[in-house]
């Protein structure tokens, strides 16, 4: 209850921005220079993927008590170099029923957009670079991140296109699926995202950073991870869900998809939805760096000592990268921990908890910024607790409602008549059941090893092994 | 030239394409190919694979139902953020107006919801 | 950050409490189709939906006189005619509705599917039926539409004209798919009317932008302002004002933009039709006088003849093409055609005459035409809506009562004299003569003399014709009665002593700019 009551206080203790942000500065920076920081970029890019790769068999290795790949170079980790070359050599099959423009396209779309929206991340202060000063980062706008849900969104095409011109059911059901699910979970995080640019009054990456570091209490900086926490723990399970990773990868799932949307690739193109998953995973979470945990900017109290020459210039470029692979770390950390969840929890979670409950989150925050700003005047907690009352009364009421739903649609199902009983091993071998009708209850060995009595005198009928004695020894 | 801000971007994009491409046809040239009737087919662990799936199939219509509900919330978030940008600017006036807009978004939602829409079987 | 640069306008919500009530009704329908169960959804959605019309139209006859003027930063106007027009809207909705709701005492919807979604004879739909599924969702969406309407005729701004309208159609689109009978037909009406309605917007929205262009503003005295000023950049102001009108054009069904409307009106659920027919026409011809008389009335002499070949045309076009129809419900679509181009008549003369003249026709029309659909409606051969002019054959002997009411309704279409449509008509082309436009009344005349020859034959088919096999009239209850009976009460009051409805009409005739 008090922390219910402190939070509106911690969420309101953020101080409203005064004055302009600046944002970052590219007034400086020639066409040649922008080049030039694209291939740097594209450089850490691609180490980064090459890395985690690596990381990722490695610490999953190390949570499941094992090695890991530790073969090729020390500690195994040139071993996704040598998967990539590999991969270069297989054989590419396409299969016959494949719509062949939209089958090389796919892998294309996808791997090409996952590196757009690392352009507009900002990883470190100006620095010096061929006699000119220059952001580390590549452009800025004033609408930059949602240049990342654009990009995130066409790429959804990548998946789409590539489960449907497959011309196979397992890829076209993934492909289904994939997009489904990035379309319900880019709902939920640009519902998370809301609460970010209220606070910040922009949507520039930088100016983002920069508000961050502005909104100080005691002089500490308050990164939007503290003020907004809720958006920060849906922003998480929606990027999650949004990169296709477990526990949520049920484009994928091959358990039962055999590989979901990828299915019918191989080789290099295969390789391209492979290395598209991990930029994505890198985007999010440097994302996620940008608008929750302070972007490129040291921790406190690193940014104030040796008169802040920590936290600026190509320190930055450490603390974004340290703070990204925490959350590559998480990721890591999540997948060997949690199984895969069935689809419809997964849409259920989508659609029935994280975006009513990021909805009135966002209305809540909405009527904190009010009352900071002086909109209701006075005595304007009052308002704000009434009206967030009313929302999470209202959200538990449909919550409550819903269960009940779910019980009495669970209730009718149960009342609903008993399918006819049929043995599978009737004929001798097991047969599935057709519908509307169902198997025995296969008997546990301890209530099959308990002994026989045999009832005394005749059995009536000439018939000595019935069918089910038969199989008892059978699958005894 | 000034300064243009999507031109990093083209940039950055024409070095992802670069490398998509070079590695999608580098990989077709370099892999061995032999023919095999049965590797072209559809995989579908080992059975005959179903014919519809050619072409696409058809596509169940409760995907169409996400979707829609995908453009009406996108939309409702996209309102959501000019409005958060500019929050400091408009008063009271558009805090109501935009609750409004969000009660309104929000009882077809429930709606749906009732009626089982967000149900997947 | 910067300072408030964003002022509220100033809104009378009084002066829209008519529309708030029509939206909040809506809202408060989706909630009960939500939330009741299947059994008592229609209970309450038919009082509901009912209520919510008759109390917008007590609000809108207690406030509307005192609320005059422009609000919501200049966006609405509501003055004389947007106020009358949107009275007309609501008693006719009232109307439509209750010819919706007939259920002739069973407990399944007539007129409507049992599952809209459902694909037509599957598995999905029988179990929908055993269930005993209803269409319900009927009434938050003609509310919604009904919302849209009263928009549309008080609009002032062309970006808002777009909301409205894209309110008042987009429900129109679903409820013409959600046809019991014949669901095939429907489906591919609701495209139909969708897919044309998509393109008419679009150049609605082009039209609109082209306007914005040459003014530097949508709202509508900006745009007068700028003619008169010829400030703004030239090239821009036909082409913009013709697209506009190519959008208000479709949704009234003007020749040649009308190729929607024989499908739609015979595959659409009947009473839809017939609601549909009325209340949009009144809508579309209420927001295009608005654009025409207030917004671009300096460029009259730029669209006006436009305007008068595309009268011209329906005329010609609706009358003709009924003789060829078959089917009673193609027959009164072309007819509705030709309504829309004696309507046009009235719309072309520009002067005050020429409003008060159309919005006294659109009244003659509405209440005509939901009383003839909801006939249509009642005529039935093993099971099915009979709709072809053969299974209308000896309809008089069988039940004289619904055949003479469809004969004088027949008659008001056509425009015989003691009826509604002779005033109705009189008005227009007296309206349109005045100002210099008599060919067009001429045209007006002969093709009122064609589509009489149609009706004719259809009244000589209903009480001469040998009777057709099958063809039985359903007993109606009490809310088709009522449609019916002040549809034709109506039509016969107007006929005869047309002055009070005419005096109102004359007097509420000025538009606010």
């Amino acid at each position: 209850m008090s922390l219910l009551t402190a939070y509106p206080e911690i969420a309101a203790s953020v101080p409203l921005l005064t004055e302009d942000l600046p944002a970052a500065d590219f007034s400086d920076t020639p066409w040649w220079l922008s080049l030039i920081k694209s291939s740097m970029l594209f450089t850490y890019v691609m180490i980064s993927v090459v890395l985690v790769i690596w990381f990722e068999r490695r610490v999953i290795g190390q949570m499941q008590q094992r090695p890991g790949p530790n073969r090729i170079g020390p500690l195994g980790i040139l071993q996704t170099a040598a998967d990539g070359i590999k991969l270069f050599f297989k054989e590419d099959v396409t299969p016959k029923g494949a719509d062949k423009l939209m089958f090389y396209a796919a892998p294309l779309i996808v791997a090409s957009l996952a590196f757009v929206s690392f352009a507009i991340i900002p990883m470190g202060g100006d620095v010096e670079m061929f006699g000119h000063t220059t952001p580390l980062q590549l452009t800025d706008t004033p609408v930059a991140v949602l240049l990342v849900l654009a990009v995130a969104g066409v790429s959804a095409y990548g998946f789409v296109l590539a489960g449907w011109s497959s011309g196979s059911t397992y890829p076209l059901l993934g492909g289904l699926r994939s997009t489904a699910q990035v379309i319900s979970y880019e709902i939920a995080m640009g519902l998370s995202l809301v609460a970010v640019f209220l606070y910040a009054g922009s949507m520039s990456t930088s100016q983002i950073v920069e508000a961050q570091q502005q909104s100080t209490v005691l002089g500490i900086p308050l990164w939007y991870v503290v003020p907004l926490f809720f958006s920060f723990v849906v922003y998480v399970i929606t990027m999650i869900g949004e990169t296709n990773r477990l526990p949520f990868d049920l484009a994928e799932g091959e358990g039962e998809l055999g590989g979901g949307f990828h299915t019918e690739y191989s080789s290099m193109k295969f390789g391209m939805f492979f290395l598209g998953e991990y930029i994505n995973m890198f985007t999010v979470s440097a994302l996620a760096t940008t608008l929750f945990m302070g972007g490129w900017h040291a921790p406190w109290p690193l940014n104030v000592v040796f008169d802040g020459a920590l936290d600026q210039g190509w320190w930055g470029l450490l603390w974004f990268t340290l703070k990204m692979w925490s959350f590559i770390f998480f990721y890591v950390w999540v997948r060997g921990s949690l199984p895969r969840v069935r689809y419809d929890q997964f849409m259920a979670l989508g659609w029935k908890i994280l975006i009513p409950l990021s909805l009135v989150w966002v209305v809540a925050v909405m009527l904190i910024r009010s009352a900071q700003e002086g909109y209701f005047g006075d005595g304007r907690w009052v308002t704000v607790l009434t009206l967030g009352g009313i929302g999470v009364f209202v959200l538990a009421g449909i919550l409550v409602w819903d269960r009940y739903a779910q019980r009495r649609l669970a209730a009718r199902e149960e009342a609903r008549e008993v399918p006819e009983e049929i043995d599978p091993f009737a004929d001798g071998y097991p047969v599935p059941p057709m519908p509307g009708q169902r198997l025995v209850e296969p008997q546990p060995a301890v209530e099959q090893a308990r002994p026989v009595t045999v009832p005394a005198g005749p059995t009536d009928g000439d018939d000595s092994t019935s069918p089910n004695d038969d199989d008892k020894e059978r699958r005894g | 030239m000034d300064y243009h801000p999507y031109l990093p971007v083209v940039f950055f994009l024409f070095f992802g394409l670069l490398f998509a491409f070079g590695s999608v046809f580098g990989g077709a040239l370099l892999g061995r190919t032999t023919y095999n009737r049965a590797k072209a087919e559809a995989y579908e662990c080992g059975i005959q694979p179903t014919p519809q799936a050619h072409e696409g199939g058809r596509v169940p219509v409760k995907y169409y139902l996400t979707a829609m509900l995908f453009i009406v919330f996108d939309v409702e978030v996209l309102f959501l953020y000019p409005f958060a940008v500019a929050f400091d600017q408009v008063g009271l006036f558009s805090v109501l107006a935009m609750l409004l807009f969000l009660v309104v978004v929000s009882v077809p939602f429930v709606y749906e919801w009732s009626r089982g829409g967000l149900e997947w079987d | 950050m910067g300072g408030s640069m964003f002022v509220a306008p100033e809104i009378n919500y009084v002066a829209l409490l008519p529309m708030i009530i029509v939206f909040v009704g809506g809202l408060v329908g989706v909630t009960v189709e939500g939330f009741a169960s299947r059994r008592t959804r229609y209970a309450v959605q038919v009082p509901l939906s009912v209520a919510t019309l008759v109390l917008a139209l007590v609000a809108l006859i207690l406030l509307g006189q005192d609320n005059q003027g422009l609000t919501a930063a200049d966006t609405v106007a509501l003055d004389g005619v947007a106020l009358t027009l949107q009275g007309l809207v609501l008693v006719l909705s009232i109307l439509g509705l209750l010819a919706m709701s007939e259920r002739f005492g069973g407990d399944q919807p007539d007129a409507f599917t049992q599952s809209g979604v459902s694909t037509p004879g599957s598995a999905e739909e029988t179990l929908a039926t055993k269930v005993g599924a209803t269409t319900t969702e009927i009434y938050p969406l003609t509310l919604m539409s009904v919302g849209g309407m009263m928009l549309f005729v008080a609009a002032n701004d062309l970006l808002l004209l777009f909301v409205a309208l894209e309110i008042l159609s987009l429900p129109l689109y679903v409820l013409s798919g959600l046809a019991r009978r014949r669901r095939l037909l429907s489906q591919e009406a609701s495209l139909k009317y969708f897919l044309l309605g998509s393109f008419s917007s679009a150049f609605y929205l082009f039209g609109a932008v082209l306007l914005y262009g040459y003014a530097g503003s949508m709202r509508f005295a900006d745009i007068a302002a700028a003619i008169t000023s010829g400030v703004g950049m030239d090239g821009l102001l036909v082409p913009g004002v013709l697209l506009v009108a190519v959008g208000l054009l479709f949704k009234v069904g003007a020749v040649p933009f009308h190729a929607w409307t024989p499908d739609v009106y015979q595959g659409a659920p009947t009473p839809v039709t017939g609601f549909m027919a009325a209340c949009t026409k009144v809508a579309a011809f209420g927001a295009m006088l608005r654009v025409l008389y207030v917004a671009v009335e300096g460029a009259r002499l730029e669209w006006q003849p436009v305007i008068a070949v595309v009268a011209a045309l329906s005329m010609v076009v609706g009358a003709l093409l009924s003789i060829v129809q078959t089917d009673v419900k193609r027959i009164l679509a072309y007819s509705s055609i030709a309504h829309a181009g004696f309507i046009l008549t009235g719309v072309v003369a520009l002067d005050v005459a020429g409003v008060s003249s159309t919005m006294f026709y659109l009244a003659t029309y509405g209440f005509m035409t939901i009383p003839a659909f909801a006939i249509v409606a009642l005529v039935r051969s093993a099971g099915t809506e009979a709709t072809l002019v053969d299974q209308w054959a000896g309809l008089g002997r069988r039940s004289p009562w619904i055949a003479a009411c469809f004969t004088f309704l027949l008659m008001a279409l056509a425009g015989i004299p003691l009826t509604s449509g002779f005033t109705g008509k009189f008005a227009v082309f007296s309206a349109a003569v005045s100002q210099g436009w008599a060919w067009l009344a001429v045209i007006g005349v002969l093709a009122s003399a064609v589509t009489a020859y149609i009706y004719f034959t259809l009244v000589v088919q209903m009480w001469l014709g040998d009777e057709a096999g099958d063809t039985v009239v359903v007993r109606p209850s009490w809310m088709t009665s009522v449609a019916i009976l002040v549809g034709v009460a109506m039509t016969l009051a107007l006929g005869i002593m047309p002055s009070p409805v005419l005096d109102l009409a004359q007097s509420t005739a000025a538009f606010l700019r």
